[in-house]
């Protein structure tokens, strides 16, 4: 089994991929840090699990160099799961990507990361109704201060391929239930 | 089952309509100062506050360790100690990796400090260790935190304009102040760019007009008060032939999107340990090479190699970009170890602004071996290219500085 | 530090600036200007200038470039220190603090690497003697040292103004 760390760029994956391996790759504060894919060991649940840390891509039709390199990743390597690291002040563009993996019938765990940069400004996440809408894994994360990382490596055994249909059924019904109950609102 | 942009779009807006709520948005002192710094008529001077803090602290680290502490041990110690011990003086060997030396009134004697002996363990060790270490080190570590603050991609927004000038935009200030440091990364950094055009663009500029950090490093010791003078016209440099390589090459120049990601708190472990990865990815690359780059400038000049190609292309230098004769060895040697060289040229009696000129026609020069090598990795097409341009412009922006000179009165 | 004792009752504690610190902040930024223009006055007509504890640098590095980033740090605390309760406009007001620790910084620093060594040439002592290292931190001091100490006033505004948004934060 491989593991993926994908997401948009600047969203913590190497931060990640270091909590992770206990390895030096370079983090900083800006997209575009790593541009070619580091390899790593991880355990889970004593048994050691190769880790790749893929450059960041906005989706999975490739813009550039190191893009091309994060989605090439992914479709040459099998037994694949992927962590999908997401910026929880930016859902919306994140989630995008994850759906994009999903679609192509990948195992996925999500981790809704920057937690604390999402409360600072004031966006609150539901968690627990996203990991039940998508049907996967939704972890919450401050990696740079090693929050959720334990419950992240716990549950990627977790991660399971969905099928979009589901999903659309299930924000279809969550969204006829709201509108039973509350229907004012936005 | 896949779906269309639009439908996917459109699952996604149901979903977070589903989990996400949106607070009133508040400002924080955080956000606020992260838009004073992207606002160009605040941001430019908080840029300059920054490059000013950034230099002044180079400066007074790398003097720390280089005037206060190395240069006595090399000149007063080990330089020497080595003339002493090292056996067969004036012989071969020793003059390769001890002592040069020089002829004063048809007399044998030994040099005085470690950047006139050009030898291996003299020259090569002192340049390796008591100049570009220090500088390397300052350096790494006040980009990390530039980099762990987040920054750097204010600085792109605002250094954005100018640089679509170039047919760049603002993420290509991240190759070039990594290449300050060191080419190396600088060149690996460039897959950041969305095209072709903009990587080569790059990727020729940074080979050719951004100095590295031994360089700097180097010229901060030896010559630093033409430091503004020289940076102005490599800066200079920069821009003037980035337009004339984005209007003669073919390609596109996108539109760049850029996030900025908010300030942080610097985290010392992460620092810590960024600093020592490059210092050390630095020195396995930067000591053998300038150990073997003084080796070979040493055996080529007991050869009379150096003294025969000198002689020949003597005319050019002096004619064409107006500097001595004596120029011409050092500058031949800059192919193949520049900071080297710029001691060697420090030497050199000339006037201030031939000095200049000589320091910048060094520092545009054929980039160095790993420089090379990496360019080589990223396409051989792309480094064809890259050192045709490098022939013309050494060429030409020498003559124009000579140029310049001549008007000024000062050449 | 008058600014204390006005601001600790809680009717005030919503706001977080007083007019004891919009004074406070607008002298600091007319001495701040004036010793950028005295900077760049100094360093443009070549000549020296030192009164009691001040020395104005006169080099094109530290007094030009010094002096300019010091008038932008006075300009910055002047239009900030109106309607200071506003985010941005204080924000002005940190960052004005931030050019002048900037400067101070470095010129401290500078002090420090050069105190260290000993200034005598080739084969002397390694370490400056002690009297010469604390003869390096004497005055006269250049004016973005001597304006360091009331710059960092700003960080009691920056700490009152956190304890003032979590408690509003818990409230509403």
């Amino acid at each position: 089994m491989k593991i993926l760390l994908m997401g948009h760029p600047n969203v913590g994956k190497s931060v990640f991929f270091n909590r992770l391996t206990g390895a030096n790759v370079t983090e900083s504060n800006y997209p575009g840090t790593t541009v070619d894919y580091t390899k790593g060991w991880m355990k889970i649940e004593g048994e050691d699990v190769e880790l790749i840390d893929v450059p960041g891509t906005f989706s999975l039709d490739p813009k550039d160099r190191a893009e091309e390199v994060a989605v090439a990743m992914l479709h040459e390597s099998k037994d694949v799961r992927v962590i999908s690291v997401i910026d929880a002040s930016k859902i919306e563009r994140g989630l995008y990507l994850a759906m994009e993996i999903l679609e192509e019938g990948y195992p996925l765990v999500i981790a809704l990361n920057m937690r604390d940069v999402a409360e600072d400004k004031n966006i609150v996440i539901d968690a627990g109704k996203l990991e039940w809408i998508l049907g996967v894994p939704v972890v919450s994360t401050v990696a740079i201060a090693g929050e959720g990382i334990k419950e992240l490596v716990s549950r990627i055994r977790e991660a399971k391929p969905v099928d979009v249909a589901d999903i659309t059924a299930n924000t279809a019904s969550t969204a006829d239930a709201a509108a039973g109950t509350a229907g004012g609102e936005v | 089952m896949k779906l269309s942009p639009e439908e996917r779009w459109d699952l996604i807006d149901r979903i977070s309509r589903e989990t996400v709520s949106f607070g009133a948005y508040r400002h924080t002192l955080k956000d606020a100062i992260g838009e004073l710094t992207i606002k160009p008529m605040t941001g430019i001077p908080i840029a300059i506050a920054v490059m000013y803090g950034f230099w002044s602290v180079f400066g007074s680290f790398a003097g720390f360790f280089t005037d206060g502490f190395f240069v006595r041990l090399f000149d007063a110690y080990w330089l020497p100690w080595l003339q002493e011990v090292f056996p067969g003086q004036g012989r071969f060997l020793y003059t390769i990796m001890v002592d040069a030396g020089g002829i004063d009134s048809g007399e044998f004697v030994l040099s005085s400090n470690c950047l006139e002996s050009f030898g291996v363990l003299t020259s090569g060790l002192f340049v390796a260790i008591g100049i570009v270490l220090p500088a390397i080190l300052i350096f790494y570590l006040t980009l990390a935190l530039l980099e762990d603050i987040g920054y750097m991609p204010r600085l792109a927004v605002l250094i954005d304009t100018m640089l679509h000038k170039i047919g760049l935009h603002g993420y290509a200030i991240v190759p070039t102040i990594l290449s300050l440091g060191c080419n190396v990364p600088g060149v690996a950094a460039t897959r950041i760019l969305e095209t072709k055009k903009q990587r080569f663009i790059m990727m020729t500029l940074l080979a050719i007009f951004i100095p590295c950090g031994a360089q700097i490093g180097i010229m901060q010791d030896v010559v630093p008060d033409l430091m503004g003078w020289i940076l102005l016209y490599l800066i200079i440099g920069y821009f003037i032939f980035g337009y004339i390589l984005n209007k003669v090459i073919p390609g596109m120049a996108p539109e760049f999107l850029i996030d900025v990601p908010p300030y942080r708190r610097p985290m010392l472990s992460n620092i810590g340990k960024k600093v020592f990865g490059r210092v050390k990815g630095f020195f396995v690359v930067a000591i053998p090479f300038v150990m073997l780059g003084c080796a070979i400038v040493g055996v080529l000049y007991q050869f009379g190699v150096i003294r025969f190609l000198g002689d020949l292309l003597a005319p050019i230098f002096v004619g064409w970009f107006g500097v001595p004769a004596e120029t011409a060895g050092p500058l031949i040697a800059a192919f193949l170890r520049k900071d080297l060289a710029v001691a060697q040229l420090s030497v050199i009696e000339m006037t201030k602004y031939q000095m200049i000129t000589s320091v910048v026609l060094v520092s545009i020069y054929f980039p160095c071996v790993a420089t090379f090598a990496m360019m080589l990795k990223e396409g051989w097409k792309e480094l064809i290219g890259a050192l045709a341009v490098l022939a013309v412009t050494v060429f030409a922006y020498g003559g124009l500085i000579h140029l310049i000179g001549i008007l000024l009165g000062v050449a | 530090m008058a600014g204390q004792s006005t601001s600790q009752t809680p009717s005030s504690s919503s706001s977080s600036t007083s007019s004891v610190a919009v004074i406070y902040f607008a002298i600091l930024g007319i001495v701040t200007v004036a010793a950028g223009v005295a900077d760049l006055l100094v360093t443009a007509s070549g000549s020296e200038f030192a009164y009691g504890i001040l020395e104005v640098p006169n080099d094109l590095f530290r007094g030009g470039w010094g002096g300019l980033i010091m008038l932008f740090a006075g300009l910055l605390y002047l239009s900030g220190v109106r309607n200071m309760d506003d985010i941005h406009q204080f924000a002005k007001v940190t960052m004005g603090s931030i050019l002048i620790w900037i400067l101070s910084g470095c010129d401290i620093f500078a002090r420090i690497t050069e105190s260290i060594p000993s200034s005598s040439e080739e084969t002397g002592p390694w370490f400056n003697t002690l009297p010469g290292f604390i003869e390096a931190y004497a005055p006269p001091y250049a004016p973005a040292v001597l304006l360091l100490p009331f710059s960092l006033v700003v960080l009691y505004y920056i700490s009152k103004r956190a304890s003032g948004e979590t408690r509003g934060g818990n409230s509403s």
